[in-house]
């Protein structure tokens, strides 16, 4: 054999090996594509047929009986979210803060690892964390109790993010607060936290779209509640919960209706909020990049 | 510098106090930062030794031993084993890892490397997507759409020679620790394909224009400069989607069928350690019942800590092999 023809041969078959990994590639990317499309038909399709503008401010009904809206769960994560919110921003930042700007030595170190870890529990885990601590402690279930689990799910996301927009403060902007003569908190008002905000408010947004579809953190803390309540120290429903309920009484066309409805709102409120925070997060990259 | 940085006339009296408060800002932060951050830890802190108290005393019913290698779990006769869980917590995730990882390797590669960025941007973030769906509607439209698909296929399989290998046996009746694989497989198939087109993304161009310029074809490129640079990176997104799919509670609880029991079949229904914790905890009124709960909630703690420090250590590991072959 010349060669020619083996090296023909031999370039003919890795020509026929790279099709092959494309093929294959391309079958992967379909397949990967797949799911996305069955769940979202699946939330439309189902979900529009117990969906109204009606169902998201009516109050819940009997779980086996028709009708009835979510306007509990709706209030219960608008005040559990923004409760665990209130809660993460705080610490979240003053983590960041003291990890990247007051870099105090193992103790930042000890602090960093501390909520690395809680961003790797899982979350039920959690759910039993705040159950021991704080259902335990005060005799009842309550949405503070739930407010305090979700706070833990979003304290290492803000954490992280403030984190890395702090670490990504211009050196030239530090500098120049120092040659200034300003104080630390001035320099941290008027300059950093400007700067840096509109990378907190990403990972904000990122932080509540993770906590709105959280289920299982709120199972043994908030409990849930077919009433619309208020009151904080209440246990109280939430979309996820509510979503849940209804899901677990699969027997019935009624519930199983309302969960598919109650799985669209909440499936929508979630992408908002995720397309919002990749959106903001590309875009202070972008701006970060540039300056 | 004292009359840059305030609009206070240094000369009057009132103008030396507020400098004077202006000084106490820097100390007042550094404190309120310290103290937020060390309540955040000691609250951490609190919560752990809390939990795991609150779970040691199942040790006054059973031991230690009996507990995490008891392969029997009935509430009723105040019987309470961990190794049912553990078993169908590792089997389905590692059901989940077999399907996910080939596919979002290959839709990572699909998109980096073959499609153009204007198409492959778009196709990224919607796989990506998959990532924000809540479990709870993961988990419902896993008993309601996917069960009903994949039960004829686990029959199928079952009933064919295939069948009398005792993993693939019958019966099949929908629920089990492998619909709850393919679930988890959707749910981490986004985590790990994200990590890996960051890892292969991050491949330096260099390297990969000089295997072109000899002559190598695309696949060989990629087999023989993006996949070794990127290994570190894609290992630790399979880990991460690892963790993920070990602690994955409300979409399992749907789908794997929920019997405490330990069948050799992937195509039997079984449960995972975060699923019975969700499923019995609150109707658990048998004596030490939710004791044994929470500490199923504490070995599935340890399991995925472990799976965590496994990958910092494995990743860490990948990262000095690499740095060593750039020195190369």
């Amino acid at each position: 054999m010349s060669a020619e023809t083996l090296l023909r041969r031999t370039s003919a078959g890795r020509g026929r090996t790279d099709r092959i990994v494309f093929a294959l590639c391309l079958i992967a990317g379909a397949i990967a594509l797949v799911p996305l499309a069955a769940v979202l038909y699946y939330l439309l399709a189902e979900g529009l047929k117990a969906w109204s503008p009606s169902f998201l401010i009516s109050k819940p009904g009997g779980i086996t009986t028709k009708g009835g809206g979510i306007v509990n769960a709706i209030i219960g994560t608008l005040e559990m979210t923004g409760l665990g919110l209130v809660i993460a921003v705080p610490f979240g930042v003053a983590v960041a803060l003291y990890v990247v700007e007051y870099r105090a030595g193992r103790m930042a170190i000890i602090v960093r690892t501390a909520v690395d870890l809680v961003a790797g529990i899982p979350s039920i885990v959690i759910g039993l964390f705040v159950y021991s601590l704080v259902v335990l402690t005060m005799g009842h279930f309550s949405g503070l109790a739930g407010a305090i689990a979700l706070s833990l799910v979003m304290l290492p996301i803000i954490a992280r993010t403030s984190e890395e927009m702090f670490k990504i403060i211009p050196r030239r902007l530090r500098e120049g607060t120092m040659a200034l003569g300003m104080p630390r908190w001035r320099a941290l008002f008027a300059i950093y936290l400007p700067t840096v905000a509109a990378g907190i408010m990403t990972g904000i947004v990122l932080a509540v779209s993770r906590a709105v579809g959280e289920t299982a953190p709120l199972l043994f803390t908030a409990l849930g509640s077919n009433f619309v309540v208020t009151d904080i120290t209440q246990p109280m429903s939430a979309l996820p919960l509510y979503m849940f309920q209804n899901a677990q009484n699969i027997g019935f066309p009624a519930a199983r209706e309302r969960a598919w409805a109650a799985g669209l709102t909440l499936v929508a409120i979630v992408l908002i909020f995720n397309v919002l925070g990749r959106w903001l997060a590309s875009r202070t990259q972008i701006r970060l990049l540039q300056r | 510098m004292t009359a840059s940085t305030a609009p206070v006339e240094p000369t009057s009296p009132g103008g030396l106090v507020r400098r004077r408060r202006l000084s106490m800002g820097d100390p007042v932060l550094a404190w309120g930062v310290r103290i937020l951050s060390w309540a955040a830890l000691a609250a951490v802190v609190v919560m752990l030794i809390d939990t795991a108290l609150n779970s040691a005393k199942i040790l006054q019913h059973e031991s230690i031993l009996d507990f995490l290698f008891g392969t029997v779990w009935a509430p009723a006769s105040t019987i309470y084993g961990a190794v049912p869980f553990i078993y169908g917590t590792v089997v389905s995730s590692v059901i989940a890892l077999i399907f996910a990882v080939p596919l979002a390797l290959g839709a990572s590669l699909l998109v980096n490397e073959y499609l153009p960025a204007r198409i492959g941007g778009p196709v990224a973030y919607a796989i990506e997507l998959l990532a924000a769906i809540p479990s709870v509607v993961y988990g419902f439209w896993g008993i309601l759409v996917l069960v009903p698909v994949l039960r004829p296929i686990q029959l199928a399989i079952s009933e064919s020679p295939l069948g009398t290998i005792p993993i693939f046996g019958g019966p099949a009746p929908g629920p089990s620790y492998f619909a709850a694989g393919i679930v988890l497989a959707v749910m981490i198939l986004p985590i790990i394909t994200s990590v890996a087109r960051d890892a292969i993304r991050a491949t330096p161009r260099l390297q990969r224009e000089g295997a072109l310029a000899l002559g190598a074809t695309h696949w060989e490129t990629i087999r023989h400069v993006v996949l070794p640079f990127a290994r570190g990176g894609i290992f630790a997104g399979i880990i991460l989607g690892l963790s993920r799919a070990i602690g994955e509670t409300i979409a399992v609880l749907f789908v794997i069928g929920n019997q405490p029991q330990i069948h050799a079949s992937i195509f039997s229904p079984g449960y995972s350690l975060p699923a019975v914790i969700a499923g019995e905890f609150k109707e658990a009124n048998q004596p030490f019942h939710p004791e044994a709960l929470i500490a199923l909630g504490v070995v599935l703690f340890v399991l995925s800590f472990a799976v965590n420090v496994a990958a910092r250590y494995v990743v860490s590991g990948f990262e000095a092999r690499a740095g060593g072959a750039d020195v190369r």
